[in-house]
């Protein structure tokens, strides 16, 4: 994905999540808890430092996602439409990061080729880390 | 039988049925094609039985465009030719190489891959490698912990390469060339020029100097030039006195296309599989494997993306580290550390420089190195300078020239890669800063592998290329050309295996002229 679709659909993301972050969450949502979206997979690879600076250089490339809120929502918002209805079990968010790269949905920062929800995920913990 | 040719009376006229000019893997293949056959072969080597420095200068040359590598140490002068440094890397050339690829000016073969099979079946043994098998698939048979890594073949495969031990095919084949009653080798015997014939359409005998002032004379029904893509070229355009642009060269093609292959570090692998993970399959340790994969983009992918072929090694490394790219490693020093030590048998430590031994546990970060196939340039090419040697030879200038095709192929190669390892969950591609930069620029580090080929390319038009698909030079009946230099497209492979073939599958087609 280009840089310029992917704050597109950055942009539409985080008006779309919304509804979540508002009160309005179901139980699928409550999977994807602020404290395991701010685990990476990454953190194993990489090491807590590499993907602490690749959420920080993430935040810099990406300023509307700049909070923590505002991450969340744009994780929230890149499920699948089945993962929002609550009776359905949805994605876990390995699966959403392997689904991202295989849709190309991918971005390079500190010159890692990574998923867009990893690259999120690695900016929560950045936040939530320092 | 062997001669000195500084031992020859001045003005001595060698004649034979074949005349092979060079004794590398391509002119030693031919060679020994030949020996039995009621046929007499003169096979003329430049330099001597061994390395001599007087005799090495005389490839020294001059370097514009891109900077490249000393020409005088990129290549060796003597008997054996340059395999007495190679690392013996042995893979085909892939069926997309050979075709007219529309994203790829110039590209296309006149033959096909199933052609060269038979040949390159052939070519195996010559180089001491094992059966013509390279499918990874093939290998994990023979050893199950070869196993490839879980990659969508849509995508990307394991290409897969043999490694010969490597022969040095001047100490392998001496004995049998020397041995051989109808093999004639003279060494230091330097062609200079090709002489055509009054009408132009076929040489007549070849001007043989060495180093000691003496001049000889060559003839012989066909000639075959096998000295390397650069000398091939020189000599062609310094055989000059009856046609001023040299011979084989009515349409300015001798020279040009030069091409290598771009090898230097673009990125890095972080393993993200659980556990201990067998990457046996892409480990290599000098003169020890057998057989080892690189990461390929698959044909479909390089269609899509319209873009050119290229391979990726993995070389276990550590985060920080800075990967060396070929130029850089083998400096001519340490080749020549190298050279030393192994033609004194291997006595004692091996010179700084040879691989490290492999770290202990399975390695979970590596160095992504490349192999990338240059785009056909006419613009990259073999000149001759104004300078010459001490035989009086205009010497080469070379000026390696690369296209926006051959950086932007570099950077989807990895972009691709990386999300098809990320999908897969083999791990994270991290691409070096150049790689990501989009202004067409190449880093210092720039690098090739040795590998020149294309400066005769061949092409079933005249307009188009200096041999036919026999390897005949266009308008002249008894000139061949053997080696890498007729490759019109270089694919990812290492050149030694398809030149032997192609060496092979000419001495078919002289052996049947000859008939």
């Amino acid at each position: 994905m280009d840089r310029r679709r992917f704050l597109d659909v950055t942009a539409t993301s985080a008006l779309v999540a919304g509804l979540p972050s508002s009160g309005r969450a179901t139980n699928a949502d409550a999977a994807f808890n602020l404290h395991a979206l701010a685990q990476p997979d990454l953190l194993p690879i990489l090491g807590p430092e590499a993907v602490r600076e690749i959420g920080v250089r993430y935040r810099e490339l990406v300023p509307a996602e700049n909070q923590i809120q505002a991450l969340r929502a744009a994780i929230l918002a890149a499920r699948p439409w089945s993962s929002r209805v609550p009776w359905l079990a949805g994605p876990s968010i390995g699966a959403m990061v392997a689904e991202d790269f295989a849709a190309g949905r991918t971005i390079v920062v500190q010159g890692w080729v990574l998923s867009t929800t990893e690259a999120r995920q690695s900016a929560l913990y950045s936040m939530l880390a320092d | 039988m062997h001669i000195d040719a500084r031992t020859l009376p001045n003005g001595s006229v060698l004649e034979a049925d074949l005349c092979i000019v060079g004794a590398g893997a391509a002119g030693i293949s031919m060679a020994l094609e030949w020996i039995g056959s009621p046929r007499t072969v003169l096979l003329l080597e430049g330099g001597g039985l061994e390395y001599e420095p007087a005799m090495q200068d005389l490839y020294r040359g001059e370097i514009v465009g891109l900077p490249y590598y000393p020409l005088q140490a990129a290549r060796l002068h003597y008997f054996g030719g340059t395999t007495g440094h190679w690392a013996g890397f042995c893979s085909p050339l892939d069926p997309i190489d050979f075709d007219k690829r529309d994203w790829v000016p110039h590209s296309g073969w006149p033959l096909r891959r199933k052609e060269l099979d038979p040949f390159y079946a052939r070519a195996q043994p010559l180089l001491e490698l094992g059966p013509y098998e390279y499918t990874a698939g093939d290998w994990q048979r023979r050893d199950p912990t070869l196993v490839p890594l879980p990659l969508d073949p849509r995508v990307m495969w394991t290409k897969m390469w043999q490694f010969s031990p490597p022969t040095r095919f001047g100490a392998r084949y001496r004995d049998a060339v020397i041995g051989a009653r109808n093999v004639h080798l003279y060494t230091h015997a330097n062609v200079c020029e090709l002489e055509a014939n009054e009408s132009l359409g076929a040489v007549d005998g070849l001007r043989v100097r060495t180093l000691d002032g003496k001049q000889h004379r060559a003839r012989a029904r066909y000639y075959v030039l096998a000295c390397c893509s650069i000398q091939n070229a020189r000599l062609l355009l310094a055989s000059n006195r009856r046609t001023p642009t040299g011979l084989g060269n009515a349409h300015d093609l001798v020279g040009r296309f030069f091409m290598e292959h771009i090898e230097i570090p673009g990125g890095h692998l972080a393993l993200a599989l659980s556990g201990p993970v067998n990457t046996k399959l892409y480990a290599f340790e000098f003169g020890q494997t057998k057989a080892r994969g690189e990461l390929a983009l698959s044909a479909a992918v390089q269609r899509e993306r319209r873009i050119l072929n290229g391979t990726v090694s993995l070389e276990p490394g550590a985060p920080g580290e800075v990967a060396k790219s070929t130029f850089q490693w083998g400096t001519p020093e340490r080749l020549a550390a190298l050279r030393k030590w192994q033609a004194n048998g291997k006595v004692g430590p091996p010179p700084d420089g040879l691989p490290e031994p492999a770290p202990a546990g399975a390695p979970r970060f590596f160095h992504l190195v490349t192999r990338q196939e240059q785009a056909p340039n006419p613009d990259s090419r073999v000149m001759l300078s104004t300078e010459r040697d001490a035989l009086d030879m205009p010497r080469a200038k070379l000026a390696w020239r690369l296209t926006e095709l051959d950086r932007r192929s570099f950077r989807v190669f990895y972009e691709v890669m990386g999300r098809e390892l990320g999908r897969s969950g083999v791990g994270r591609v991290q691409l070096l800063d150049w790689v990501r930069r989009d202004d067409g620029t190449w880093p210092g580090t720039l690098s090739g592998g040795w590998h020149h080929m294309g400066t005769t390319r061949m092409h079933d038009n005249p307009r188009l290329g200096v041999v036919d698909a026999t390897c005949r030079v266009h308008g002249l009946d008894n000139l061949y050309v053997a080696g890498a230099s007729v490759y019109p497209t270089g694919g990812a492979a290492n050149p030694t295996l398809t030149l032997v073939a192609l060496s092979l599958r000419l001495s078919d087609h002289l052996k049947r002229a000859l008939a």
